[in-house]
């Protein structure tokens, strides 16, 4: 009985030493948790979800391989991205979200290695987009792109080493939209 | 004891996997149809002749196009049903729509695309999964009045053009195995 019980704790440490990994590794991926967004489905006119997970980036990267010296650019702007994620909810009048149906996702851009490196805010569209990035040392490990305007609400985000300069290359392609971003340098304000 | 604790972890893996492996063997196709005609109480039809038009179709218009006609569904792989004149109202619930498509697709899919637009009662959803060295690939597309399911086999090279382009090659996807010749 008492090897029976020392076993079933050993068992339980094991359990609980993979659930604190898994929690630790979470906290340190770029990737952001963005399904409690789905909510603002119900009162969107128009909802776009786009998940491009690690293995799918992986299996297709080494086949962007065309002579088209834009494929090249491409290739090696994602060879080593694991994921692209978008959501874009567009309305069809204004105030039909608040801010407080976008904070589960700004919250974790607060915290968990995030910096805002851009903020564009106009106040005469009240169009605002910001960029932030997660670095590791010198790495980039992920890029996220918040944009908010009256009737639309898209978050962007990319996990894995992206150079920001080449991010509007993604524009219109692998489920980015056009985001507008502006041609600024990066410079960090955390 | 340390034999115990084996058999009990290979108990656990068994309870785990066997349900998977199930899954796997079920014809998602069928059920994702199924799952289109009790949600929205409509009936299919399916197209084989439809879709082997659409084939010639595409191959034709790329040819007027001056292009080269690339298919982009392996040959023989294409599976379509297709709802014509049916009314496709959601009440308002397509959340509930969506989540029936997710748990019918839960066994090895992944979610690529969904587009959803309520007011207009228009739905697109992408999957694909493995398929040994190729994938399979299952663009459901709704409009108010007709809908198409349609499960092709793809390559790698256009499994990498369906990431860059998702809707463009969804849509394209659709087209070919359902657009007739005029």
């Amino acid at each position: 009985m008492k090897t029976l019980f020392r076993a079933s704790f050993d068992l339980m440490l094991v359990v609980a030493l993979l659930i604190a990994a898994g929690i630790t590794a979470s906290a340190q991926s770029a990737k952001l948790q963005l399904d409690q967004l789905d909510a603002l489905a119900n009162r969107a006119s128009e909802t776009v979800d786009v998940k491009l997970d690690e293995r799918l980036m992986q299996t297709t990267a080494k086949f962007f391989a065309g002579k088209d010296p834009d494929d090249a650019e491409i290739r090696d702007l994602i060879k080593n991205v694991k994921g692209i994620y978008v959501k874009s909810f567009t309305f069809e009048k204004e105030n039909q979200y608040a801010p407080a149906d976008i904070e589960s996702v700004l919250s974790q851009l607060r915290s968990g290695g995030w910096n805002k490196i851009i903020g564009v805010t106009s106040k005469k569209d009240g169009d605002n987009v910001d960029v932030y990035l997660m670095t590791v040392g010198d790495q980039i490990s992920g890029l996220t792109v918040v944009s908010i305007e009256p009737k639309e609400v898209t978050i962007v985000n990319i996990v894995g080493p992206i150079d920001l300069e080449k991010l509007s290359q993604l524009e219109g392609s692998f489920g980015v939209p056009y985001l507008n971003l502006p041609p600024s340098k990066p410079k960090s304000d955390k | 004891m340390m034999m115990k604790l084996t058999l009990t972890g290979i108990m656990i893996a068994l309870t785990l996997a066997a349900p998977l492996g199930a899954r796997a063997d079920r014809d998602d196709f069928n059920a994702v149809v199924k799952a289109i005609e009790q949600f929205y109480h409509v009936k299919h039809q399916n197209v084989p002749l439809l879709a082997r038009a659409g084939v010639k179709a595409v191959r034709t218009a790329a040819k007027i196009r001056g292009g080269q006609y690339k298919r982009i569904a392996e040959a023989g792989s294409v599976r379509v049903a297709f709802f014509e004149d049916q009314t496709f109202d959601s009440h308002g619930n397509m959340a509930a729509f969506k989540a029936s498509i997710q748990n019918t697709l839960v066994a090895n899919w992944s979610a690529l695309v969904q587009t959803l637009a309520p007011k207009e009662e228009e739905q697109t959803f992408i999957y694909v999964r493995d398929a040994n060295e190729k994938f399979h690939v299952l663009v459901i597309t709704i409009e108010r009045h007709e809908a198409t399911v349609v499960q092709a086999t793809i390559s790698p090279q256009v499994l990498a053009d369906l990431v860059r382009d998702p809707n463009g090659v969804g849509k394209t996807i659709t087209d070919e195995a359902t657009i007739s010749d005029p």
